[in-house]
């Protein structure tokens, strides 16, 4: 009995241990080519080892500008986060708090349109900014992103504020506050674990995005992925690598994210399943 | 709450998604029956040579009092439907707003074909997720608690990286010279993954699986610890051996959480983009969100990327009626 238990225990931890090496190999094996030359890079026999070369980095930081999509990205991000959670912090509230039949109907259809493919509205959007002469702006690629974000923003926010007692809000209430104050001086001081969580997954759509401004904005204003993409029509083996040294450095800040804030991402991603 | 307080503090946010989804998507309808182009004239010119004086008949833009060209639009109702649908066979009488009437035969316009391969995709990944995700969060589960943090944090890697990266990182360990052909030809198997349709296909839905599965295992595992534990044990002495377990304890209890994965993967996977536009370039397949997104920036005609966009529209609905119908059901019973 002990015998097959520990024989099943091992066989468990050989799989989960395949899956660890599955899950992390193509990003573990493009950091480690990301430091060699076309040559080494890709080779037959694959080598194991080769001689370490910082140059794919800094061709792309230093010779293509590549701190010009890494401000960019900032700038979107950052923008697109804080405009986020302003915005759906003020309706999830509300909608936790409201008990009416127009709540629902807004979460509904947020929910619909949360199943849209982005590229739907792309046409309008290059009709639509064209004519207003608002395309190649970072407010209107920000805007664009917070609205696509904003479905679930404010589903989570929501799941979130509905956990805050009623009580604390009518406890300010009767102290004289107006709904505008208990929600700024009571609700939100409780709520950042929840803004937080909420506020990641933002910052994961803004910064993760290619579709969007790849199209909304020209290469100068292009986020790091958007810039990235140049790598894949790109065939020309200095062109290839600078490539694979801009993947790793979009993912070395993705890891450092998952390293600081995995209790938080895991609590998302639960949130709305364990919620309904 | 009243309601006009309510209506105060979603006003922003009612506001951005009216303005930037409901409206943009209200002119996507609109756009896609309309054509707008440079209106074109045909004139005689006198044209003067060293060789003599002619005169040419050639075609030029109209040019409005402000000296620049007229654009005229007008309804052309379901003729971009039916291109983008490829049942055009009576050829094309009305003038591409791009002037490329080349790229309307490229294969990658096919709306079907781009439908198909969006459909494979999501039923092909979707039992794999669901699968893959469990049979994690079960082992997950079952190892000792300090081992669990590392598993969690090294399964969240695929599931956050940028879908581009995480796609060119695929392209590149399978890319000729890369580490998994070389493997492979270990074993004799010789395979250019990128060089025909049925291998890059399973490409991208090896990236979506790989990309996916953690979303299903976090979400499995977090509902693994709240199986009650009683039933658990009740089960076991009344001598259910742990299969029997897993099937009449667990597994309706996790039901709920299978239907949430479904939906939500079911909404990310007919919107396959990245692995596409990274994994094949649009050669060799297709997806509903890479056309319109191809119509639009290769071919330059925002009103055929419109049609595209429609049926995608009409295709996502299909998808997602009988959730809503259920969604509004339940929303009755309970009130």
């Amino acid at each position: 009995m002990t015998s097959s238990r520990k024989l099943s225990s091992l066989v468990i931890h050989l799989l989960l241990l395949l899956w660890l090496v599955l899950a992390c190999l193509p990003i573990v094996w493009t950091a480690i080519i990301s430091l060699r030359q076309y040559v080494d890079a890709f080779s037959v026999p694959v080598k194991w080892l080769a001689p370490v070369t910082f140059e794919n980095y800094t061709r792309l930081w230093v010779d293509k500008a590549f701190y010009r999509n890494f401000y960019n990205t900032a700038i979107v991000t950052v923008g697109t986060v804080s405009v986020s959670l302003t915005v759906g912090c003020l309706a999830g509230y509300a909608l936790s708090r409201y008990r009416g039949a127009w709540g629902f109907w807004l979460l509904i259809t947020a929910l619909v349109f949360r199943s849209l493919p982005h590229s739907t509205l792309l046409p309008s959007f290059y009709v639509m900014f064209d004519a207003l002469g608002v395309r190649n702006e970072y407010f209107t690629l920000i805007l664009v992103l917070v609205a696509i974000n904003q479905p679930f923003t404010i589903w989570m926010l929501r799941s979130f504020f509905v956990n805050i007692p009623q009580e604390l809000d009518e406890a300010a209430l009767v102290d004289g506050c107006t709904r505008f104050q208990a929600f700024r001086r009571v609700i939100i001081p409780v709520m950042w674990p929840g803004v937080v969580t909420t506020g990641l997954f933002s910052f994961l759509l803004a910064y993760n995005d290619f579709l969007l401004s790849s199209s909304l904005v020209n290469a100068e204003r292009m986020t790091m992925p958007a810039a990235i993409a140049n790598a894949i029509s790109a065939d020309s083996e200095a062109f290839l690598m600078q490539g694979v040294a801009g993947a790793v450095s979009i993912t070395i800040p993705l890891i450092i994210l998952v390293l600081v804030f995995q209790r938080q991402i895991v609590s998302g991603l639960t949130q709305g399943a364990v919620k309904g | 709450m009243r309601l006009s307080t309510v209506l105060r503090f979603v006003g922003p946010s009612a506001g951005l998604m009216l303005l930037l989804l409901a409206l943009p998507l209200a002119v996507t309808f609109y756009l896609s029956v309309r054509n707008c182009a440079v209106q074109i004239e045909t004139v005689t010119v006198t044209e003067s040579s060293p060789f003599g004086t002619k005169e040419v008949v050639t075609q030029r833009a109209v040019l409005g009092p402000d000296g620049r060209p007229v654009t005229t639009c007008r309804f052309v109702g379901l003729e971009y439907f039916r291109k983008v649908l490829g049942v055009d066979t009576q050829g094309s009488t009305s003038p591409d707003a791009s002037g490329s009437s080349a790229a309307t035969n490229h294969a990658s316009t096919e709306f079907q074909g781009a439908l198909r391969f969006t459909l494979l995709y999501t039923f092909v990944t979707t039992p794999f997720v669901l699968l893959l995700g469990f049979a994690l969060a079960l082992g997950v589960n079952h190892v000792a608690q300090r081992w669990r943090p590392l598993y969690i944090s090294a399964s969240l890697l695929p599931f956050i990286i940028t879908p581009v990266v995480g796609a060119l990182a695929i392209k590149w360990l399978f890319r000729d010279n890369g580490l998994v052909p070389y493997f492979l030809s270990q074993f004799g198997v010789s395979l250019f993954w990128m060089a025909q349709a049925w291998s890059a296909r399973l490409l991208i839905i090896l990236y979506g699986i790989w990309h996916v599965v953690p979303f299903a295992f976090i979400v499995l595992y977090a509902g693994l610890q709240s199986v009650p534990q009683d039933s658990l044990e009740a089960a076991r002495i009344d001598g259910a051996n742990a299969w029997q377990r897993l099937i009449y304890v667990t597994l309706p209890h996790l039901a709920p959480l299978f239907i949430f994965i479904t939906l939500i993967h079911l909404m990310d996977a007919y919107r396959v983009f990245e692995p596409v536009v990274v994994l094949t370039r649009g050669a060799f397949t297709t997806s509903v969100q890479y056309l319109t997104y191809y119509i639009l920036l290769q071919e330059i005609n925002p009103y055929k990327a419109s049609a595209a966009a429609v049926l995608t529209t009409a295709g996502i609905s299909v998808l997602l009626i009988p959730l809503l119908v259920r969604t509004w059901r339940e929303h009755r019973r309970t009130g």
